[in-house]
């Protein structure tokens, strides 16, 4: 059977799951703290039917030789950190990393994940947590009836307790930052975890030692651009029809030759 | 009994080599840094005692094609991609290999690498050192400010060569080699674009125009193999007298 068929066929799924990637991306473009995905295309491995360089005779080597590639592959998907659009929203509690790193939520099993979204609220006990009610690392109580709640740019949050005049300190946001972040498992609901890939979490204090500021009263958006997403959109749909040509066309001849001969 | 029909077949035949070639291209044609194989066929005679029999055609791989891809901005500072000439060298299990997809990973370790092969600096694979910033230049040089420090340190430059189209090839697994199997020499003036990455160079029109070239060539081998066996079966009907 014609190879051609089943080269045009990898090429098919492959944009299937390109579209696949693109079509998560636009669907993440409102989600605060989302970082694009991108695919990673890797051509498959090629057949080599005559190696280039071998001896035709005791005199002559084979000029060039036959390499047949197989086709294409998802070699994988890439989470993209640039930074996204800032949006104020005047809101305290609203949270925004300029620059890199993440903050820490711990899970009900103790395990600590990691997320850009700084969308954080408190709950029934006045601990700071995020908005799926997992507690920021490390720990901050606001007491109940404070007033003026602060970050400043290192982390550092302060409140006027009630009762009193001046602020007091009520703990510091610490920020961790990963060799590479692009290595870390997406678990969804704007949360990673660390894998081998992205290396032990590097703690910091925010503005030291390359970790971004802190942004009190602005949310980070999606990093997703619109226009680039459609553009690629329109790539991968071409690039599915000419695949689509190819299998035809490949069908064709077969179908030609059987019912000629 | 007629050489025809076995001639025409080395033609339908090489028609759906050529058409995997073609159909590789097309699948790979959103694939970064990505270069297109050439095909082309030529006539190989085959030898009788004395004589020549025919001639069959055979396909024979070209080479690559070396044009420039699309530059797509992406503003990740690890993606890097080549302007004009030069390719980017990798450290591989069987010695140098080169590639023009500049998306770079950092291993936790603190590599540079390329689909998991470690970048090549001047003198061996760049290892970088704990860093808070880092800035890929237009020649290549890789400078990063180092953990506490407020200086940019200079930590090695990304091994760029230019080999002709003719002396590379591909291996089995898509990364280019050199012919000869000696890694190249550095080429000092192949510039680097930092934050971007080049597509693929295949052009997916003239891919599909070859696709349907051969599709058509295809069915005229096949009319001949059909011709030779008319001319066959009338021949037999002659010497039957029927």
């Amino acid at each position: 059977m014609s190879s051609a068929l089943w080269v045009s066929k990898t090429g098919l799924a492959a944009q299937d799951k390109a579209m696949a990637t693109v079509a998560n991306n636009l669907a993440n473009v409102n989600t605060t703290g989302f970082k694009s995905d991108r695919v990673v295309f890797e051509d498959l491995f090629y057949a080599i039917e005559v190696q280039p360089g071998a001896q035709a005779d005791q005199i002559n080597t084979v000029p060039s030789g036959i390499q047949l590639g197989s086709g294409v592959r998802v070699a994988g998907t890439q989470k993209v950190f640039t930074d996204g659009n800032l949006q104020p929203t005047g809101q305290p509690m609203d949270l925004a990393i300029i620059g890199s790193g993440f903050f820490q939520v711990e899970s009900p099993g103790g395990e600590v994940f990691y997320t850009e979204s700084g969308q954080l609220q408190l709950n029934a006990e006045g601990v700071i947590v995020n908005t799926q009610g997992l507690p920021l690392v490390p720990a901050i109580e606001v007491p109940n009836g404070s007033k003026s709640f602060t970050v400043g740019s290192d982390g550092m949050v302060t409140a006027i307790l009630p009762g009193e005049t001046l602020p007091a300190e009520l703990g510091q946001i610490t920020l961790v930052n990963f060799t590479n972040p692009a290595g870390l498992e997406a678990l969804g609901g704007n949360l990673y975890r660390e894998t081998i890939s992205s290396g032990e979490p590097v703690e910091g204090i925010a503005g030291e030692e390359g970790m971004g500021t802190i942004k009190q009263g602005v949310l980070e958006g999606s990093n997703v651009q619109v226009v680039e997403a459609m553009v690629s959109m329109i790539a991968i749909q071409r690039a599915y029809e000419a695949n689509a040509k190819v299998l035809d066309a490949a069908s064709g001849m077969q179908q030609f030759l059987n019912q000629t001969v | 009994m007629d050489r025809l029909g076995y001639t025409a077949m080395t033609a339908a035949n090489r028609t759906m080599t050529s058409l995997q070639v073609h159909a590789n291209n097309l699948a790979n044609v959103n694939t970064t840094g990505f270069r297109a194989d050439l095909e082309q066929s030529n006539a190989l005679a085959v030898n009788g005692y004395g004589y020549d029999t025919r001639h069959m055609a055979q396909v024979q791989n070209n080479g690559i094609s070396l044009s420039q891809g699309p530059l797509m901005p992406t503003g990740r500072e690890l993606d890097v991609a080549i302007k004009g000439k030069g390719l980017i060298a990798l450290e591989s299990g069987n010695g140098e290999v080169y590639t023009r997809n500049g998306n770079m990973q950092i291993t936790p370790d603190l590599q540079l690498t390329i689909n998991g092969r470690p970048v090549m600096g001047e003198g061996g694979p760049i290892q970088l050192p704990e860093y808070d910033r880092l800035h890929i230049g237009s020649d290549g040089m890789v400078s990063v400010q180092p953990r506490g420090e407020a200086m940019m340190t200079e930590v090695g430059r990304i091994k760029m060569v230019d080999v002709a189209a003719a002396d590379l090839i591909k291996d089995a697994t898509g990364m280019l080699i050199t012919k000869s199997g000696q890694p190249a020499p550095i080429a000092e003036d192949s510039v680097l674009v930092s934050g971007h990455l080049e597509g693929s160079n295949v052009t997916a029109i003239d891919q599909l125009v070859a696709t349907m070239s051969l599709n058509r060539l295809f069915e005229t081998q096949v009319k001949m193999m059909k011709a030779a066996e008319d001319l066959s079966q009338s021949g037999n009907r002659m010497i039957r007298g029927s």
